[in-house]
């Protein structure tokens, strides 16, 4: 099974790095996590010719090419952060390789709650139609205190939280494998439409 | 009320602009809203930390001055745009203006639904602590279908929507004036102490020690020896007295010298912090503002001038030393205008001390092209003095035939250099020299005016004649002291000390004429909204030029292809021309408008010269973005600037370690931290350089390898570079990114010998005197480093001279 899992923050030090990076050790014998970076990508800024970055391309590939995506978002205000929201927001002007692509959302944060909120709102932003993930029902890990989380070998220092982590990304791969059984072969229909707002108020809303 | 209102999105076409647009004109009887655009704001990254750049103050400064912010969001893939979710960031990060706020959300969007996900989601993210604005509950205004809602006008077409509209707004405005009440501020206690804290100013840091009693801010004294004379003097004495009577941090930061003020406000709050107080509290406390009736101020004097730079203050020194009154009207807070930021010598010849001095390699052969001239070319009324300066240089060359010899000069060099460096066509094919009167008066007077100066009280170098940058020879008078300030300092400490008035804060808006036409005064608004009425015999316009205007460019430019509409200057913010408009009210002709002069290489988000590694010119490698040179790097300014346009404006300069010891401006600490904050680029192979600011990393390492070539056999087939030092080839290797930016404006106010503005009929406008960059006619199509300091001082003292002459100390006919 081969996964990438997207670092939802251009911050160069990032729990929720290391908890990819956790997992891409921890699950080594399950599957083949590779992690993709946001932080290089410019601001979306809605260019009229949809030229597609470079930067854009490579995660898109990324993503193109694995089997499922995971995605490690912090909490800022609330919501996911604006460089994450970018990268999103390029990913479905663009390219849109999100398409029917199994994704699981995991979370770390400072704060006690960990990223409920923040989740929430990838969730919902994952399920617009011009995006049209499949993200995994039921499922939420959050990972509070995440500065005090990890031991100096990059491990979970609570064994529940670790445990818990192991439940769902088994979760996650009987998901994976499902989904590759019920997403119909339309796959490349969809994809080739280019989606557009204009489009759906002009006939079809 | 005064409501800032943010386009939620940084797309180029947005429904969300026109519907704010549309509130901004139909709302405008009962408030003023202020658009603020997403363009030019960075994402958020915590570790890149923006909160103190101008563009994000700014935001932060004018949400807090607000009584409430409208916020027009689209919904981009079912929440609010990463655009505007950054600023949001921005602003709850180290600085929180909407702390409190009273908030409107109104979103325009394509579906019928509008955009009811993204105002969910931003009213949970408004209502984060961070950010804790305090958004208006119900009425909800969702546009759907904009694409159909408005009409040629960009007004909204459907009139039971624009009543909808209204009913919400109407709400806001109640709305916004409760929550005003509720924050009327806390007490504040401090644990009593002195605090050391740091602020960071305009050249680092500024250690600071803030005293605090159990209730009271009591004392702040900053450490100022890194800051730039003279630039931010003001904010040292004004700030720390503005947040002590006030006993708040909401001051204002002073025009010119934001990021200084900002840094003495945040050294505050720092420590108040560490007294265990919220200093945002201390923000909120707003400093009781008389803004009752209108002030009216009314001064008769002698001779009013217009601006405390270099031409204005000499020409008040001037009315002072033959005992008149004279008022210096100064728009900003601090006096010096541009001069201060001169790199200080004046050019004036002196050849009996230049005399001194032995040649240098290479003058005498830039003596002996001077010879070779054409007289063809030579404009006629230029023609005798060409043939005495050929005479001159004949003798001198003939003179030292056999030995290097001394430096040579003469008044009448000075006068063909000046005629020869300033001329230019513009595009429509018009020639342009400096008018022959004129440049003889600044040449045959320059060295009169480094003596008046001298008596003054400014010192100059004896043991140094130097070169200004672009001054083409060596007969530069250096103050002793910090460059421009040093001459300001001069000039402002004889001024106060015999009488003058300075009048800072106080912005000439109108000049006042009798019937006969005669000018007789001016109006200006001067501080807290008085509005001062002079009289006097005679006006002297001194406010400098129009660099820091880019419309007022545009709109005259007749010289380059094009002005880029965000092109940063050199200049302080001050200049805007405002000399140029007082003097056409009144009927002024001007002169040579269309000819500006750029820097360019300067840094694209400051205008700034010296960031990033500057080296002398034989060590430029220039490569615009496509990784390509593009031109001689020892063109003049004006064909550097001229290719950098053709080429997307945005170029850099490439350097090895080697090239980047050679730099004059830097240190490794400055280039660590500019590398750090991204507007350095720094890496071990070119190829990485080249991927780091988005260059065929193929065409730049081709590009260097023709460059290493052209360097070993001194001969560059392509761009005819003739001086070449260094190669590029030790890493770690460095991309300085680079833009033109304006410098100086040569075009003006018509004046004669004599200083008098001159009318469209050719006519003196009696009373009326001008000096200094707001002048044209003697730059004409390029100004000599150097000289704008001869012109500033000889034509200040000029205009003082004739207004006295002419209407002081005459009897009244
Ligand atoms: C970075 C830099 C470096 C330079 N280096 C050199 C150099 O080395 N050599 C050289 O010869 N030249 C140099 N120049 C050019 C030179 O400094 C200026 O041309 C010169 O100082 C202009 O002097 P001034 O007295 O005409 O105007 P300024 O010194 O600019 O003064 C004008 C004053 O008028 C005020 N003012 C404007 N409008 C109003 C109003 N409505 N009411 C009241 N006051 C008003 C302004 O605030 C300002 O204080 C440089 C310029 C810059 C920007
Ligand atoms: C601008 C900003 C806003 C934040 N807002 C929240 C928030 O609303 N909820 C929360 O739990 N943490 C918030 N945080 C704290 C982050 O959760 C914390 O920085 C976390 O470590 C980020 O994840 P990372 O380690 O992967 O960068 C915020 C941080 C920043 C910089």
């Amino acid at each position: 099974m081969k996964l990438v899992g997207i670092v939802g923050t251009n911050a160069t030090a990032s729990t929720n790095r290391q908890l990819l990076q956790y997992m891409q050790q921890h699950f080594t014998d399950q599957a083949t996590i590779e992690i993709g970076e946001i932080a290089p990508l410019p601001a979306f800024n809605e260019p009229e010719d949809r030229a597609v970055p470079a930067e854009v391309q490579v995660l898109s590939d990324q993503i193109e090419a694995a089997d499922g995506v995971i995605f490690a978002t912090p909490e800022y205000d609330h919501s996911i952060p604006a460089a994450l929201k970018s990268a999103i927001e390029w990913l479905s002007y663009t390219t849109r390789p999100l398409i029917n692509k199994p994704v699981m959302i995991v979370g770390a944060s400072n704060g006690s709650l960990g990223t409920s909120r923040a989740q929430t709102h990838l969730r919902q932003i994952l399920e617009a139609p011009e995006l049209k993930a499949l993200v995994m029902p039921n499922v939420e890990y959050f990972l509070g205190h995440s500065l005090q989380a990890f031991d100096e070998a990059g491990n979970l220092t609570d064994a529940d939280k670790a445990q818990e982590l192991d439940a769902d990304f088994m979760a996650f791969l009987a998901f994976i494998e499902l989904t590759a059984k019920i997403t119909p072969a339309n796959k490349f229909v969809e994809k080739n439409q280019q989606f557009s707002w204009s489009q759906i108020t002009d006939g079809r809303d | 009320m005064k409501f800032i209102g943010i386009v939620g999105t940084n797309a180029k076409k947005s429904y969300n602009r026109m519907l704010l647009k549309f509130m901004q004109d139909h709302f405008q009887d009962q408030a003023e809203i202020e658009i603020l655009e997403l363009t030019d704001v960075p994402l958020f990254n915590e570790s890149d930390d923006q909160s103190q750049s101008p563009l994000i103050q700014s935001f932060n400064q004018k949400i807090m001055d607000a009584d409430g912010v409208i916020i027009a969001a689209p919904e981009h893939n079912h929440s609010v745009p990463s655009a505007l979710k950054s600023i949001i960031e921005w602003l709850s990060y180290k600085l929180h203006p909407l702390d409190g706020k009273p908030v409107m959300i109104v979103g325009a969007s394509y579906s019928v639904q509008g955009s009811s996900r993204s105002q969910l989601h931003l009213r949970q993210i408004l209502d984060a602590p961070g950010v804790n604005a305090t958004v208006m509950p119900g009425s909800e205004f969702l546009l759907g279908r904009a694409q159909t809602a408005f009409d040629d006008q960009g007004a909204l077409k459907v009139e039971g929507t624009v009543n909808f509209l209204d009913s919400c707004f109407m709400k806001f405005i109640k709305f916004a004036g409760i929550v005003a009440e509720m924050n009327v501020p806390d007490a504040v206690t401090y644990q009593p102490g002195t605090y050391e804290v740091t602020a960071v100013g305009h050249n680092g840091n500024l250690p600071m020690s803030v005293t605090l009693s159990d209730d009271r801010i009591e004392d702040i004294q900053i450490d100022t020896s890194t800051e730039t004379k003279g630039i931010a003097d003001v904010v040292f004495d004004r700030i720390p007295k503005e947040i002590i009577d006030g006993q708040t941090l909401a001051v204002d930061a002073i025009s010119g010298a934001s990021m200084t003020s900002n840094g003495v406000i945040n050294g505050v709050a720092e420590a108040v912090k560490a007294a265990g107080a919220n200093p945002d509290a201390l923000k909120k406390r707003r400093a009781a503002q008389a803004t009752a009736a209108q002030n009216i101020t009314d001064i008769t004097t002698d001779v009013v001038v217009v601006g405390a730079g270099g031409a204005g203050l000499t020409a008040a020194a001037q009315v002072l030393q033959s005992g008149r009154n004279v008022l210096v009207v100064e728009k900003f807070p601090a006096v010096g205008g541009n001069t201060v930021r001169a790199g200080g010598p004046m050019n004036a010849a002196d050849p009996e001390w230049q005399n001194k001095f032995e040649a240098i390699p290479g003058e005498k052969h830039t003596l002996t092209e001077i010879t070779q001239i054409d007289e063809a070319t030579i404009a006629p009324e230029y023609l005798a003095d060409f043939r005495a300066l050929k005479a001159q240089i004949t003798n001198y060359l003939k003179e030292n035939e056999d030995q290097r010899g001394y430096l040579f000069d003469s008044t009448l060099l000075h006068r063909i250099q000046t005629y020869l460096g300033g001329k230019r066509t513009d595009l429509n094919g018009q020639p342009i020299y400096g008018q022959y009167d004129l440049v003889k008066e600044l040449t045959d007077h320059a060295l009169e005016s480094v003596k008046w100066l001298e008596k003054i009280g400014v010192e100059f170098d004896q043991e140094q004649v130097t070169m200004p940058v672009g001054a083409i020879w060596r007969r530069g008078h250096k103050p002793l002291g910090d460059q421009g300030f040093a001459y300001i300092k001069g000039l402002q400490g004889f001024v106060t000390s015999h009488g003058g008035r300075i009048m800072t804060e106080t912005a000439a808006e109108e000049l006042t004429t009798t019937a006969a036409g005669k000018v007789d005064g001016l109006i200006a608004k001067g501080a807290n909204n008085t509005k001062v009425i002079v009289h006097a015999k005679a006006v002297i316009l001194a406010s400098g030029g129009f660099a820091a205007n880019t419309k007022m460019l545009q709109e005259y430019n007749t010289y380059w292809t094009s002005i880029d509409d965000d092109i940063k200057t050199t200049n302080s913010p001050a200049m805007t021309g405002d000399g140029i408009q007082l003097g056409t009210g009144v009927g002024a002709d001007l002169v040579g408008m269309g000819f500006s002069q750029m820097m360019p290489v300067s840094d694209p988000e400051t205008g700034e010269l010296f960031t990033g590694v500057q080296v002398p010119p034989q060590n430029f490698v220039m490569v615009n973005q496509a990784g390509k040179r593009f031109v001689n790097e020892y063109g003049s300014r004006d064909e550097l600037t001229q290719a950098a346009i053709d080429n997307g404006s945005l170029f850099y300069l490439i350097a090895d370690d080697e090239i980047k010891k050679t730099a004059y401006n830097t240190t490794q600490a400055k280039l660590d931290a500019q590398v750090a904050a991204g507007t350095l680029f720094r890496a071990d192979t070119l190829v990485d350089l080249a991927k780091q600011i988005n260059m065929d990393p193929a065409a730049l390492t081709e590009t260097i390898t023709n460059y290493n070539a052209y360097a070993d056999a001194g001969e560059d087939p392509e761009f005819h570079k003739n001086a070449f030092d260094l190669k590029v080839e030790v890493a770690p290797f460095y991309a300085t990114p680079r833009k033109p930016a304006t410098h100086h404006t040569m075009g003006g106010l018509k004046i004669d010998t004599g200083a008098h503005v001159i009318n469209t009929d050719g006519q003196v406008i009696n009373g009326l005197y001008a000096a200094g960059e707001v002048a044209g006619g003697i730059h004409a199509g390029n100004r000599l480093g150097g000289n704008s300091l001869s012109d500033i001082f000889t034509f200040g003292r000029i205009a003082a001279t004739s207004a006295l002459n002419e209407e002081v100390t005459v009897p009244v006919k």
